[in-house]
């Protein structure tokens, strides 16, 4: 997946390399440290239809402005969930293609490592762990790859960072 | 003095009991088998957990077994392993109090389908108590097991909460909100994805509780009930919507943040 972002131009930053198990802020951390980022969280799930993978973005967020210019650590996803939902929209959209049965548009959920993500950010769902043969699942990884890198590559023009003054971010 | 010795068997009799030796060996070897299938399937029956052990103790029985009996809707999982939910009626004598009507409902969808393929929620899981606040929100407080045997995935923990929001939602009109715990304490996910530190959006149009309600309306007593944290891990949990009620997306070409970014605050260091 990473050869495949990176032959569409992309710098890619895995938040884990082996089996070490950072928490879900020293990831977002990570990501929260680039600028012009996206977050894609995959993961195989221990349900669902064998074959299929699903896009999920961050359910709605309760908007708390704050007084001190400063983002909420715990909400910071907030002002990202309509790019979110159109970046998810997008990489959905490739994945039903290769995958059949995969549903056509992102869904909404709680996610937790979504929450503290200051990035537009999804999380990709791949069905499933109970596959009797581990190789549906080997299989299915080039498509993966190439849907979310056909979907950051659809999403770039759409992506504006907005302008801030030097110094507000990191 | 000389022993006296035995006469020997006679023959016709030594033949009868020989026969029915070999009969005895040849039905014994036809019903060892039996045996066998029998051991088996004892060894295949389910064992009651400790957990199940302790629902069938910490369960309420119906308030007013007498009263009339309501049909309620719960919402089991639809079997097309999409995630999706489809409602079962039952016909339960349920109490009209949010809270004990609540445990109820719970209590049943805990309890299950008759499919066991549907569930949506692990059978060693447990009500441990169930609350009500004055704003609507309703507190369900589960063991331990709701967190370890829930299936781990989005989509496998997104349809537990959403099994567990809709039935109350169907059968307790006062429920506008929904916070889980688990063992009375606030966790992060319920099995490593979903968010368990917000509450969920039950109902917008709930009925307000009844004015002439304690200030928290508690289910019976269990004995998670007497070092209940509520008010600590209520108050820090911020108000969502429920998954799925997003607002539509911005219908512009060009996205940028809905506010422009600013410094992130560091994370809450847990102490």
């Amino acid at each position: 997946m990473k050869i495949a972002l990176e032959q569409n131009g992309f710098q890619v930053i895995q938040t884990r390399q082996g089996n070490e198990n950072p928490s879900f802020d020293d990831r977002s951390a990570m990501a929260n440290a680039q600028r012009g980022a996206v977050f894609v969280s995959i993961h195989v799930g221990s349900t669902g239809l064998p074959g299929t993978a699903r896009v999920y973005v961050m359910s709605d967020l309760p908007s708390a402005p704050e007084t001190n210019g400063l983002i909420a650590w715990d909400r910071a996803q907030a002002p990202f969930l309509p790019l979110s939902r159109r970046f998810g929209d997008m990489v959905q959209g490739f994945l039903a293609q290769r995958f059949k049965g995969s549903p056509l548009n992102s869904q909404a959920a709680a996610v937790r490592q979504l929450r503290t993500t200051a990035a537009p950010a999804i999380a990709v769902e791949i069905a499933s762990v109970a596959v009797d043969d581990r190789n549906v699942l080997d299989r299915m990884a080039p498509g993966i790859a190439d849907a979310i890198a056909r979907g950051c590559s659809g999403f770039r023009p759409l992506y504006v960072v907005a302008a801030v003054n030097p110094g507000d971010r990191p | 003095m000389i022993p006296p010795v035995n006469p020997p068997m006679h023959p016709k009799w030594r033949a009868y009991l020989i026969g029915m030796l070999a009969i005895a060996v040849f039905i014994a070897a036809l019903y060892v088998p039996v045996l066998r299938r029998r051991l088996h399937q004892a060894k295949d029956v389910p064992t009651v957990s400790e957990e199940q052990a302790r629902r069938e103790l910490t369960q309420t029985s119906p308030t007013n077994p007498n009263g009339p009996v309501t049909r309620a809707r719960l919402f089991w999982s639809a079997g097309a392993r999409d995630g999706s939910l489809m409602p079962v009626s039952i016909d339960l004598p349920l109490a009209m109090d949010p809270a004990p009507r609540g445990k109820q409902v719970l209590n049943t969808l805990l309890a299950g389908p008759i499919d066991a393929e549907l569930r949506t929620l692990p059978p060693d899981a447990v009500l441990l108590a169930f609350y009500m606040l004055p704003d609507g929100t309703a507190i369900a407080d589960f063991s331990e097991a709701m967190a370890t045997s829930t299936p781990s995935g989005i989509q496998s923990e997104q349809m537990a909460v959403d099994s567990i929001a809709k039935t109350l939602e169907a059968n307790v009109p006062q429920v506008k909100w929904l916070k889980i715990l688990i063992h009375g304490q606030e966790v992060d996910t319920l099995a490593g994805h979903l968010d368990l530190t917000r509450t969920f959006l039950v109902n917008a149009k709930a009925t307000p509780m009844p004015q002439s309600s304690a200030p928290i309306q508690k289910s019976q007593s269990t004995p998670s009930d007497v070092s209940n944290p509520l008010g600590a891990a209520v108050k820090g949990a911020p108000k969502a919507a429920a998954p799925g009620a997003a607002k539509p997306a911005g219908a512009s070409q060009k996205l940028t943040p809905a506010a422009t970014p600013g410094k992130l605050a560091p994370p809450a260091k847990n102490p």
